[in-house]
């Protein structure tokens, strides 16, 4: 893995986050690298979404920055976060369920045509090759997302937020809602990603998973980072202990 | 909400009659003097004349009511008696579009005599254009749409004689009171036709006619449903009432309502329209003593007439009024089947047994 | 062998499911309102070929009556396609022609076309504002807006009827015509042409779609939720007021009763052209053709000669059957 030797897409340091009195987040520091996964892991209430929330830009940290290769960002707003490169793929998918798969590849940045119209071409083109590069099996760019199954509802978000990120993907317990073998096809496509140069953050409950997909994980447990290993140094039982606290 | 009921209850408005002061009779827009419905009959060379012609007739109406019903009833009748086929009915609903959609729907099962009841004389002048140029025989129930001339473009206006319903609520009152005595007027406060030529023919009556009765309290009402405390202030003020009088039936009932709460057996009501509550308290000797109505059944039958006499080329008066009919407990069966064409209520009807 | 079936059926989960019966997959209800309009055309034209259904009057009688419901059909499918209602429009049609009709007396064509059209878009605002960033749900605040503006209407001119005589304005509005074809039929053709246009190919009508759909994954993905609901009522607004100058134009006359019973008639046209009623799906021109089926209905069965209550009930018969079959495909 040469994911070291390149510049980090993503430098969290110190970061520092309290609603009122409450500290939700405190000293927490991660770089992401292109190519690499790094999984976030900690029990229910550790911290893992306010993170998330601020690294898509819906929370602003009380103290600390983010750096974006190279380039110290603040961020007000999901759409900040978005011209910064950075996608979610949500716990709910955030998928209109009525549209078509292109409609929802494109949400909210549908190309137009000369005429100042959907560019659905264009659209449909760009859906089918995306999805066949990742190998996401739908019937076609023109099914109806509430036709599909889960498994391919989380292909079409991922695919979604591939098309779109430029420096990082966020993945909020991918899997949670699906069988073995869906499971299976996504955790195969969140691999595929590491291809694409781009960094992943994934959040999930599964240390299985976790172990399967990661190169570093990262613990949280109640608003403190506990530690970063990498997954090939480490194994279940310390990062288990890692997330209790119990040795 | 209230104005549509009050609506249903009864005839809409001829708008072009109103501002025209409490009359001692009725007349039309014109100044026309009222012909008696009853002098509009079809003679037997008429029915003659008429059957099996083919001819074809449509009813469209304002509204749903008791008294569409009637007045329909009535003039189906009358229609089935030249053999005249009744081919379209309709309801606009108090709404000027589907008043103009119903009229221009209605002309392609070409009718040669369309009885209606305009919405009102400004947007029924282009709605009815279509109906005029058609050649159909137009009779209006108790509006005229603007600007149109009687002969050329419409054969009669027929109407109630409201102001002989005023009049005859205050006779019938009068009546029951031994000619003399203190009595209430409950009036509907608002500026609308149908209501207020009925309201003042009952005052003008007693202010005319009954010297030894007085109108001491005033009460304008606009919601019935607020009549029941309305009228229990009108009692607090002169418990000695013999008499009220209510703008229609609905309020009446919380008229009645007021009279029971404050244990008053002497007061007694007059009120304008048949309905089953007022209706009950009549024949149970209860404070009603009378109920005037319009002869809804009859304005249909002579509408009817009126168009089918014009489709044989007849000359037809402009303006033809049904009377006013006062309804006791001695005719209420009758009454009932007289205005509405149907069986008073069975509640009634077991009451009288 | 077992194990090789297993993995065959794992694999077959991922793709399109085969036991999706064809015709759920083909979406029966996207036809239904198409399907629905020819049979009952086609059973009107059999059983009252002699009553004057099928003359040239009468048929064009229907599109031209259907004019103004047509147009507050296109603004509904914008409004429940982005998941909210507007039960206003009757009142905004009636407050609109009032507004068009006084002020078109007063100071002439176009001030009384810019005050009626601007009377709908600015309830429409207030519809959109107390929704979109006051957050009350539409059904209450169009419910609440809907009385109000009624009574408006009645308050503008204390129930008088005002007569429109100016022949610019009916004509253009109302009964005028231009190549032969009224002007009622050009102005339902553009709204159409220019709705379908907006709610299928534009950026807008995608948003509005995706609004009522997921509000929450619009709002991720960048749309403005909040202007996307403004927007909506607002064109709504619009379009109801536009209705309201086809009435006034039509009956050479604005009347506060206008509009008033044209709400349900125009609910039932959009949700039998297959627009959902809680977003995320409709079309436009299924909404004209729903349009065209309701008068169609209202013509055929007064045609029939039936009374007026049998009228109701077999309307509301045929409307319940269109909705089931149109809406029973939809909710799995």
């Amino acid at each position: 893995m040469n994911a070291q030797t390149s510049e980090p897409v993503l430098v969290l340091k110190d970061i520092r986050k309290t609603f009122d009195a409450v500290t939700a987040i405190e000293n927490f520091s991660l770089e992401i690298h292109p190519g690499e996964i790094v999984a976030l892991v900690g029990d229910n209430g550790a911290g893992k979404s306010t993170l998330i929330k601020i690294i898509s830009g819906v929370y602003a940290p009380s103290s600390g920055s983010i750096t974006i290769e190279g380039e110290t960002v603040s961020m007000a707003s999901a759409s900040m976060a978005r011209a910064h490169g950075i996608e979610v793929v949500y716990q709910d998918l955030a998928l209109a369920d009525q549209q078509t798969v292109y409609m929802n590849m494109f949400l909210g940045r549908e190309p137009l045509n000369r005429f100042g119209l959907l560019d659905r071409r264009l659209m449909i083109s760009e859906t089918e090759k995306l999805v066949k590069e990742l190998d996401v099996r739908i019937p076609s760019a023109h099914a109806t997302i509430r036709d599909l199954s889960g498994g391919q509802r989380q292909g079409v978000a991922i695919a979604r937020a591939t098309r779109w990120a430029k420096k990082l993907i966020l993945l909020d317990e991918p899997t949670a809602a699906l069988g073995v073998a869906e499971t299976a096809k996504v955790e195969t496509i969140v691999q595929s990603l590491k291809s694409r140069n781009i960094g992943v953050l994934i959040i999930s409950h599964s240390l299985d998973q976790v172990f399967k997909l990661s190169d570093r994980i990262c613990v949280l447990r109640r608003g403190k980072q506990i530690g970063i290993r990498k997954t090939a140094e480490t194994d279940k039982n310390e990062i288990v202990s890692m997330i209790t606290g119990v040795n | 909400m209230f104005m549509r009921k009050f609506l249903n209850a009864t005839v809409l408005a001829g708008l072009l009659l109103s501002g025209a002061p409490a009359m001692a009779q009725t007349v039309g827009p014109a100044g026309e003097t009222a012909t008696p419905s009853a002098d509009i009959a079809l003679s037997d060379a008429d029915l003659a004349a008429l059957k099996d012609k083919g001819y074809k007739a449509a009813l469209l109406w304002h509204t749903s009511s008791d008294f569409v019903n009637a007045v329909s009833a009535g003039a189906k009748d009358e229609f089935a008696r030249a053999g005249v086929e009744v081919v379209v009915q309709t309801d606009a609903g108090f709404d000027a579009a589907r008043q103009r959609s119903d009229i221009e729907t209605a002309l392609a099962a070409k009718p040669n005599v369309i009885l209606a009841l305009p919405l009102d004389p400004v947007t029924s002048a282009e709605a009815f254009r279509q109906a005029v140029s058609d050649g159909a025989k137009l009779v209006f129930l108790s509006n005229l749409p603007a600007d149109y001339k009687h002969g050329t473009d419409y054969a009669a206006i027929v109407t109630d004689d409201l102001f002989q319903m005023g009049k005859q609520a205050a006779d019938a009152l009068a009546k029951s009171i031994g000619g003399k005595g203190k009595v209430g007027w409950i009036f509907h406060d608002a500026t609308y036709y149908v209501t207020n030529q009925r309201d003042n023919a009952f005052k003008t009556t007693i202010e005319k006619d009954y010297p030894d009765i007085k109108i001491v309290a005033e009460q304008g009402i606009t919601d019935p449903a607020r009549a029941e405390e309305l009228a229990s202030a009108m009692l607090l003020q002169n418990p000695d009432l013999d008499g009220i009088y209510v703008t229609w039936a609905e309020p009446a009932d919380g008229v009645l309502a007021a009279l029971r709460a404050s244990g008053n057996t002497k007061t007694k009501i007059v009120t304008l329209d048949l309905a089953e509550p007022v209706g009950l308290d009549m024949v149970k000797d209860g404070a009603v003593v009378a109920l005037v109505a319009d002869k809804a059944y009859e304005l249909g039958r002579a509408m009817a007439a009126t168009g089918l006499k014009s489709l044989l080329g007849q000359q037809t008066p402009p303006f033809i009024v049904a009377p006013a009919l006062t309804v006791t407990k001695d005719n209420v069966a009758d009454g009932w089947k007289q205005s509405l064409n149907r069986d008073a209520p069975q509640s009634i009807l077991d009451a009288l047994k | 062998m077992s194990q090789s079936k297993q993995t065959a059926k794992q694999t077959a989960s991922l793709l399109p499911q085969p036991t999706v019966p064809l015709l759920k997959r083909i979406h029966l209800q996207q036809y239904v309102v198409y399907l629905g309009f020819l049979a009952i055309f086609l059973f009107f034209a059999i059983v009252l070929k002699d009553s004057g259904f099928l003359t040239v009057r009468n048929l064009s009688n229907i599109v031209l009556q259907t004019a103004p419901a047509t147009i507050m059909a296109i603004g509904l499918v914008f409004v429940l396609s982005a998941g909210e209602i507007d039960l206003s429009i009757g009142s905004i049609v009636a407050v609109s022609a009032l507004a068009a009709a006084v002020t078109l007396n007063a100071y002439g064509l176009v001030a009384g076309v810019v005050v009626g059209l601007g009377a709908g878009l600015l309830i429409g605002f207030i519809n959109g504002v107390l929704v979109a960033y006051v957050r009350l749900p539409s059904f209450l605040v169009t419910l609440a807006t809907m009385g109000l503006f009624a009574g408006v209407a009645r308050s503008l001119t204390d129930l008088r009827s005002i007569p429109v005589t100016d022949a610019a304005f009916t004509g253009f509005f109302g009964s005028g015509s231009l190549l032969g074809i009224p002007s009622l039929v050009w102005w339902t053709v553009a709204a159409v042409i220019i709705g379908h246009i907006v709610y299928r190919e534009t950026r807008f009508g995608a948003h509005v779609l995706a609004t009522g759909d997921n509000g929450r994954a619009a709002s991720v993905s960048g749309i403005s939720v909040p202007r996307i609901r403004l927007a909506v009522l607002m064109t709504s607004g619009g379009l109801a007021a536009l209705a309201g100058l086809l009435y006034a134009g039509r009956l050479q006359a604005a009347k506060y009763t206008l509009g008033e019973s044209d709400l349900m008639t125009v609910i039932a046209a959009v949700i039998v052209g297959g627009t959902l009623l809680n977003g995320g799906k409709g079309s436009i021109v299924g909404a004209l053709v729903g349009s065209l089926m309701m008068g169609m209905l209202n013509n055929g069965l007064i045609l029939m000669g039936l009374s007026v209550s049998d009228q109701m009930i077999v309307r509301g018969l045929i409307i319940l059957a269109a909705v089931a079959v149109s809406l029973r495909e939809k909710v799995r």
